[in-house]
């Protein structure tokens, strides 16, 4: 049965003094913000802060003691709670991707609740995985458990798009990837949410998250909101030592004159490392193994590049060797300065870079990181 | 020794031939397939259907199961000789006594595999827009059909049991083969029928675990 369209874009998002207790402890205790339509808001706080609770209030996961929660004006209570999802796109930490269905009608399942035709369903979840950098055709018909963690988090960003939704509630999407790959859906995330143009509200407890992907920063601590504002804000005009202690890691990062790559070096893991000459077919199954995306390719004496997995996965002959594959990538030394390599890889349009200790590879650079984190 | 050794090979299959003939058992595998055909697709349907039903009256499940684990504790021939009354002799009471064994597996497994259905895919259905029924039927069924069929296999084996007992109540069936047997002490008849209900027990097994690792290993849970 189709489910009424609440809304085809998001104005506004009121929350008006709202609190839920359970038992005699607060939950949220009297949180009110106003989101604007388009807007990323972020919400950080230490764990039990009600940044969870206030996000699954929103679509009616939990419902409020007392208070409102308006969106476009319009009541959420007063709307009916399985229109209102399906109206809103939920993604979590967990995925939860449903092990029985592939991963085609894991991501179809409400469209064909919703009375779509087999056609209909079918293009609209090719073009899904498409957008979110999976090939359709590959992965249509697989389950849950053949996926590495993050094309099982790409899935769930899929799923929670079917109904084209103007509202997206994201519940620490990354939170369970190994670092580097966390950071590289975080650069997908940061690119396709332009084409996305939606009202998204994100839960956080990664600061450098927050900075890297939000308009706006609300900080939750022991059931209240603290303070909300851009990076910026909470950073100079930090309400109390909480939030000063929260923002502080964006703020240690001031002099970016002084800053070296060694202070913002994403560490690697041997994990990471493949030996050129292995075919591509191994390298798939083993970056599979290992839930990595990227891998770096090594020829013994040095590295030579990097082979990500979704170009592997499209290539046609899967017996060649991964060093006939490989990306070329910028390389520093860990003691360089950090602004005049951001400068060459910006002006070459380089998205990472090989950090280099005594002629060793011993990380990674993300240019977007660096920025996010010298905000301040 | 050539000789003997192909005199005892010959021996067993004529023998075999023999007995399968004079008891007639192609029909009585047949009439024994049918009570068990019957008695296992009963006890799905309402073993099933109880357990989805306790699961919507959490209250009453544990009494009911209770009792259900009462009925599992009688004896099989007890079982029989009490639906006799009931019930008269041959096929009938022999059905319901599998029916009433099988109902426990079934029921149990289909409650508690709905029950705990992992409740992160409970709640991420509901954000998406799942309605109690859809979870029902889309999720929570679905998940639980590794365990159910779990009990389904469990029940195989009961009800491969009981039906053979029948034999002592008329109920036709290859256990009227080996009791005939038993009371003309034919040991070939004993040995060729009890081996062939055996075999069959262990076919139908295999089947019910062939699907059961099946879903398994779909699922991810191997």
């Amino acid at each position: 049965m189709p489910s009424k369209r609440l809304f085809d874009r998001i104005d506004s998002i009121q929350l008006r003094g709202v609190t839920k207790k359970y038992d005699d402890r607060f939950a949220i205790n009297d949180v009110s913000i106003d989101i604007e339509g388009g807007e990323l808001v972020i919400f950080i706080g230490p764990s039990g802060s009600g940044k969870t609770t206030t996000l699954r209030m929103i679509n009616r996961l939990i419902e409020p003691d007392s208070g409102t929660i308006l969106i476009n004006d319009q009541n959420v209570m007063e709307l009916e709670p399985v229109a209102l999802r399906r109206n809103i796109g939920y993604v979590i930490q967990s995925i939860g991707l449903f092990p029985h269905m592939t991963i085609a009608e894991n991501i179809g399942l409400v469209a064909k609740l919703e009375g779509w035709n087999e056609k209909k369903i079918k293009d609209r979840v090719k073009y899904l995985l498409d957008f979110v950098s999976l090939p359709s055709e590959m992965f249509m018909d697989r389950y849950p458990h053949q996926l590495s963690g993050g094309q099982q988090q790409r899935v769930g960003l899929a799923r929670a798009l079917l109904m084209d939704p103007p509202l997206l509630l994201m519940d620490e999407p990354f939170g369970a990837l190994d670092p580097i790959l966390r950071k590289q859906l975080q650069e997908e995330f940061y690119q396709i949410r332009e084409k996305l143009g939606k009202t998204i509200i994100f839960v956080t407890h990664d600061i450098e998250e927050a900075f890297k992907l939000g308009d706006r920063i609300a900080i939750m601590d022991d059931a209240k909101l603290v303070q909300i504002g851009t990076a910026e804000e909470l950073i100079f005009h930090p309400v109390n030592e909480m939030v000063a202690s929260i923002v502080d890691s964006g703020k240690k990062f001031k002099h970016l004159d002084t800053l070296k790559i060694k202070d913002l070096i994403s560490p690697l893991e041997c994990m990471y490392v493949h030996d050129g000459s292995l075919d591509i077919e191994s390298a798939i199954s083993s970056m599979i193994e290992k839930n990595i995306e990227i891998a770096v390719v090594s020829n013994g004496s040095g590295p030579l590049g990097i082979v990500k997995l979704i170009d592997l996965l499209r290539m046609e002959d899967k017996d060649s060797k991964i060093a006939d594959h490989v990306v070329e990538i910028p390389s520093f030394s860990r003691n360089e300065l950090l602004s005049s390599s951001l400068k060459i890889m910006q002006k070459n349009g380089h998205s990472m870079a090989f950090v280099m200790t005594d002629e060793k590879l011993s990380g990674f650079l993300f240019p977007n990181d660096a920025f996010s984190q010298v905000i301040g | 020794m050539d000789k003997e050794h192909k005199g005892v090979d010959s021996l067993l299959l004529s023998d075999l031939i023999e007995v399968w003939e004079t008891n007639s058992l192609t029909l009585r595998t047949i009439e024994h397939l049918t009570m068990f055909g019957i008695a296992i697709v009963l006890a799905s349907i309402i073993g099933v259907f109880l357990g989805l039903f306790l699961y919507s009256r959490p209250k009453i499940a544990h009494p009911m199961l209770n009792l259900l684990n009462l009925v599992e504790t009688i004896p099989d021939i007890p079982l029989l000789v009490l639906l006799l009354p009931i019930f008269g002799l041959g096929k009938e009471p022999t059905i319901v006594a599998s029916v009433l064994y099988s109902l426990l597996p079934i029921t149990r497994n289909t409650y508690t595999g709905l029950k705990e259905v992992d409740l992160k895919y409970v709640d991420i259905a509901r954000a998406m827009g799942l309605s109690e029924k859809d979870i029902l039927f889309k999720v929570r069924i679905p998940l639980s059909l590794p365990m159910i069929v779990g009990g389904l296999r469990i029940a195989l084996v009961f009800t491969m049991g009981v039906v053979t007992l029948g034999g002592l109540i008329a109920a036709g069936g290859l256990g009227a083969a080996l009791i005939a047997g038993i009371q003309l002490y034919k040991i070939n008849t004993i040995l060729v029928v009890g081996f062939w209900t055996g075999l069959l027990a262990v076919i139908f097994d295999g089947l019910a675990g062939m699907i059961e690792k099946r879903l398994q290993r779909r699922y991810g849970i191997w």
